[in-house]
């Protein structure tokens, strides 16, 4: 693979990593949400893929792989079966609409391209030129968090937080070794199968999957 | 290995077996087992106290961190002051351990109530060991667990133990607070954690004023000075007895230890106003703490307040010394540091006889209200015996040792003519306050001993009461020996204070009296007497006393044979007209003994009262029953501690406005911080 072409096929990536994440905010069907959910799993693993070809790590493309498998494929289904489980259709009133969420989405990559300039130093390379696009989608999904309802929605959110948080990691410290990336990813497997579960008792007490009802459990 | 360090590492060894006796052996045995334990591990806090005092010195050191490559230590080199001060608390640990094999029954003899009590002891006798600011905060803290598990131990018989739990918990972390910042600000100045590099460093200007500001507010909130007194009376009394002796008589003096560790060791030669600072804690801790404790009709709550009085006393004394040696009077400086320490010694001898003794009443009766005993002076002889030669301690009557230490106090503030004007103004109200408050003690210690032992049982409790076991009858004997002795030979006390002042410089003001004078009158050999030759004052108590017995003694045989030619005839009450007229309400009662005292001060007590009236049916004229109800609040607690505490309720309340269970407010917490941290990060 060329210099120029390496270049393209990361910024490719990262650009649709941003995109799906914005998406996401404008997005209120939950099965548009998890469509977009799979397709940014899958630029990550071609993001990571890129990198292992080039260093031809072969170990970086093992973590490709299971990136692959886990988030493009496995919690999006996983996601989508809860959807149909629990009935819910809609993310019916998220707490800001979706144009001011847009601009906030604007301001926090702005804030992210800002906040990530001294840690880039003086001549980052196309791999660190990229940080700040993960650090706009942790911050995105981080805004996903705050403003959706529906508990579906909130494992959404957690899950693009995640993409971010690897995407930084992948990035800044030029790959993560397979046994790292294998528990994280595990990991995030098992907290959406665990909130998957909660979420289906929390339909069965409330009726609903609306998290303004778990409020009432204080104190 | 020196001695002192095999005494040292000893004590650990001990301590480490009580522990283990308390958690391993059986119920049965196990008071005996883990309080022989902790009884010997009193007695080697005694000996190496002893061997410090003498001194010898030594230096147990252990890591703090293991494979860290942190070079932290801490150390454990007594100094001679440390060795009076363990010794103290070795001697008042080993009475109540050996009080507490027969004693130490349901929560307070349960594996927890032993094993902390061991550790308990073991942090107290080790405070006044430690050579460096690491190892006294730890065992400063080893004491404070400890005890706060024993105040904790009945909390399941009574509610107000979580409460008094709860007070005593965060005076105990107030008092920490304080001491880690002073003590920071100490090390920091002086480039050194080691107490012989800060003694060497001569630390002074702004950091040595704010150090000794934080250490004295540290040390006196766990020496239950006025206003920070207030976890003393709820403590003391919830605690099982032998733990409130032991805090009482010693954990309180760790505080009378800080401060006079602060002011002739680490901080020497402070300016006046130090001792301006310490007078003006310590006078009105005297004055609250004896009024409190005369108006009471608690018998733990009466003597938890005179703790607070006694205490006051002694750090009077500390600022008397304090002053003088600012002024440059180097006699009058150490004599009230002599009247310091052995007021210190005296109250720890009489104030565990007294809780140890209070321990009993209440095993005996399951009563501690004054108002509920009495009589018992026929039913428990040798407990009353104890308990009143410690009441005469505690209200300064001659032949004990409160008499020779307070005496020793008022000589050195007699003599203390300063060339000072503010001090020199101050030190007659200081006399006065003392005088006050020395007759305020007098009322009630008579009020304590007359009441609870004196006149008819009034409570089936105060009726049906029996004599404690042997090691209980055993421990306050002891402790009444040792009043009674620290009085007639108070000689001991101000040479062993002396000695313990020489490693800190201050005294040559002072020297035990080998007099013939007196004592030679009546035969015996020389006297045990203390003689103050730098204000020229002398005292010999033993000669004085043997002097008096010489001559009441023939007047009293006299008497007595005189007597037995008319034998005594028994009448019944003279004004009963033949009839036994006599009830248990008719003598005083505590609170009517103390009620013109409660009408005296009642400004400054503001008592709630409650007086009921029912009439007879039949005529507004006869009164069929009183009920008079009287309920004394902590004035400083009610004024100073309840708007406190109102104002962090209400804190609490606003906090809770933030923390209103929506996961989205929550989430939005760590989504702002997180903002904030990168904006920064881009600045």
């Amino acid at each position: 693979m060329t210099d120029a072409g390496f270049t393209q096929v990361l910024g490719s990536c990262a650009g649709v990593l941003i995109l799906t994440a914005v998406l996401q905010l404008w997005r209120r069907s939950l099965s548009g949400s998890v469509t977009l959910l799979a397709l940014q799993g899958a630029a990550l693993s071609a993001l990571i893929g890129t990198i292992g070809v080039a260093a031809a790590d072969p170990e970086l493309i093992g973590v490709a792989v299971l990136v692959l498998a886990i988030k493009a494929v496995a919690i999006p289904i996983v996601l989508g079966r809860t959807a149909a489980a629990t009935g819910a259709r809609r993310e019916d009133a998220p707490r800001i609409n979706p144009t001011a969420a847009l601009l906030l989405s604007a301001v926090l990559t702005t804030v992210a391209y800002l906040a990530s300039r001294p840690i880039l130093g003086a001549a980052p390379d196309a791999a660190q030129r990229a940080v700040p696009v993960g650090i706009a989608v942790v911050l995105i999904g981080f805004l996903l968090l705050l403003t959706r309802r529906q508990a579906i929605s909130q494992l959404i959110g957690f899950v693009v937080l995640d993409n971010g948080i690897a995407m930084i990691a992948l990035l800044t410290a030029g790959g993560v070794p397979l046994v790292v990336e294998l528990g994280v990813s595990l990991d995030v497997l098992l907290v959406v199968l665990i909130l998957r579960v909660l979420t289906g008792r929390l339909k069965h007490v409330f009726g609903a999957t609306d998290l303004d009802d778990l409020t009432e459990l204080h104190d | 290995m020196s001695l002192l360090e095999v005494g040292l590492v000893a004590q650990l060894a001990l301590a480490l077996l009580a522990v283990t006796a308390a958690v391993a052996a059986p119920t049965p045995l196990r008071p005996l087992l883990a309080g022989g334990a902790t009884l010997l591990m009193g007695l080697s806090g005694v000996a190496t106290g002893a061997l410090a005092l003498g001194g010898r010195t030594g230096i147990v050191s252990a890591p703090l961190t293991v494979g860290l490559g942190l070079d932290a230590r801490m150390t454990l080199a007594p100094d001679r002051l440390g060795g009076l001060f363990m010794l103290l608390a070795g001697a008042v640990g080993a009475v109540a351990a050996l009080y507490s094999v027969g004693y130490a029954r349901g929560p307070a003899g349960s594996r927890t109530g032993c094993a902390a009590f061991a550790v308990f002891l073991l942090g107290l006798q080790l405070v006044p060991a430690s050579g460096d600011v690491v190892a006294f905060l730890l065992t400063w803290e080893l004491m404070a667990i400890g005890s706060t598990i024993l105040v904790l131990a009945e909390h399941g018989r009574r509610d107000q133990v979580r409460s008094a739990g709860l007070w005593y918990a965060a005076m105990t972390h107030l008092s920490f607070l304080f001491l880690l910042a002073g003590f920071a600000v100490l090390t920091v100045a002086g480039h050194s954690s080691s107490f012989a590099a800060l003694a060497a460093g001569r630390i002074s200007g702004d950091q040595a004023g704010l150090a000794f500001v934080l250490l004295t507010i540290g040390f006196a909130t766990k020496a239950g000075l006025v206003p920070v007194h207030v976890w003393l009376p709820r403590a003391h009394p919830e605690a099982p007895s032998h733990v409130s002796a032991v805090m009482s008589a010693a954990m309180v003096k760790m505080g009378v230890y800080g401060v006079v560790l602060t002011v002739t060791r680490l901080l020497p030669g402070g300016p006046r106003w130090w001792g301006l600072v310490v007078l003006a804690l310590a006078l009105p801790s005297a004055l609250y703490g004896i009024l409190q404790a005369s108006v009471t009709s608690d018998l733990k709550r009466l003597l938890a307040y005179s703790t607070t009085e006694n205490v006051g006393l002694i750090l009077s004394a500390v600022a008397i010394s304090m002053l003088a040696a600012s002024s440059g009077d180097s006699a009058v400086a150490g004599v009230a540091m002599v009247a310091a320490l052995m007021l210190t010694v005296s109250h720890a001898a009489f104030k565990t006889v007294l809780f140890l003794g209070a321990g009993a009443l209440l095993h005996a009766t399951a009563e501690r209200d004054l108002d509920r005993l009495g009589g018992l002076v026929r039913s428990m002889p040798r407990t009353a015996v104890a308990f009143g030669v410690a009441c005469l301690g505690a209200a300064a009557l001659p032949v004990t040792s409160g008499f020779a230490a307070e005496w020793v106090l008022m000589q050195a503030r007699i003599h203390g003519d300063s060339r000072d004007q503010l001090t020199s103004a101050l030190l007659p109200a200081a006399i006065a306050v003392v005088a006050l408050t020395a007759g305020l003690a007098l009322l009630t210690f008579v009020k304590a001993f007359g009441i609870a032992f004196m006149a008819r049982p009034r409570s089936p409790g105060a009726t049906t009461a029996h004599e404690v076991n042997r090691p209980m009858t055993a421990a306050v004997l002891i402790g009444a020996a040792a009043v009674l002795a620290l009085g007639l030979a108070p000689g001991l006390t101000a040479t062993a204070a002396a000695t313990a002042l020489r490693s800190a410089g201050v005294v040559g003001a002072v020297g035990a009296a080998t007099t013939t004078s007196a004592a030679a009158a009546v035969g015996t050999g020389a006297g045990w007497g203390v003689a103050l030759p730098g204000i020229g004052a002398h005292l010999d108590p033993l000669a004085l006393t043997l002097l008096a017995l010489a001559v009441t003694l023939p007047v009293v045989l006299v008497t007595w044979l005189l007597a037995r030619r008319h034998p005594r005839r028994d009448v019944d009450l003279v004004w009963g007209g033949g009839g036994v007229r006599t009830s248990p309400r008719m003598p005083y009662t505590a609170t009517s003994f103390a009620e013109p005292l409660v009408r005296v001060f009642d400004d400054a007590l503001q008592p709630t009262r409650d007086l009921r009236v029912t009439h007879a049916q039949e005529s507004r004229y006869l009164v069929q029953e009183v009920s008079f109800h009287q309920h004394l609040d902590d004035r400083v607690e009610k004024s100073l501690y309840r708007p406190a505490i109102a104002m962090l309720d209400r804190a609490g309340d606003l906090a809770r406005l933030m923390q209103n269970g929506s996961m989205h407010r929550y989430l939005g917490f760590s989504f702002v911080a997180l903002l904030v941290v990168l904006v920064a990060v881009a600045w």
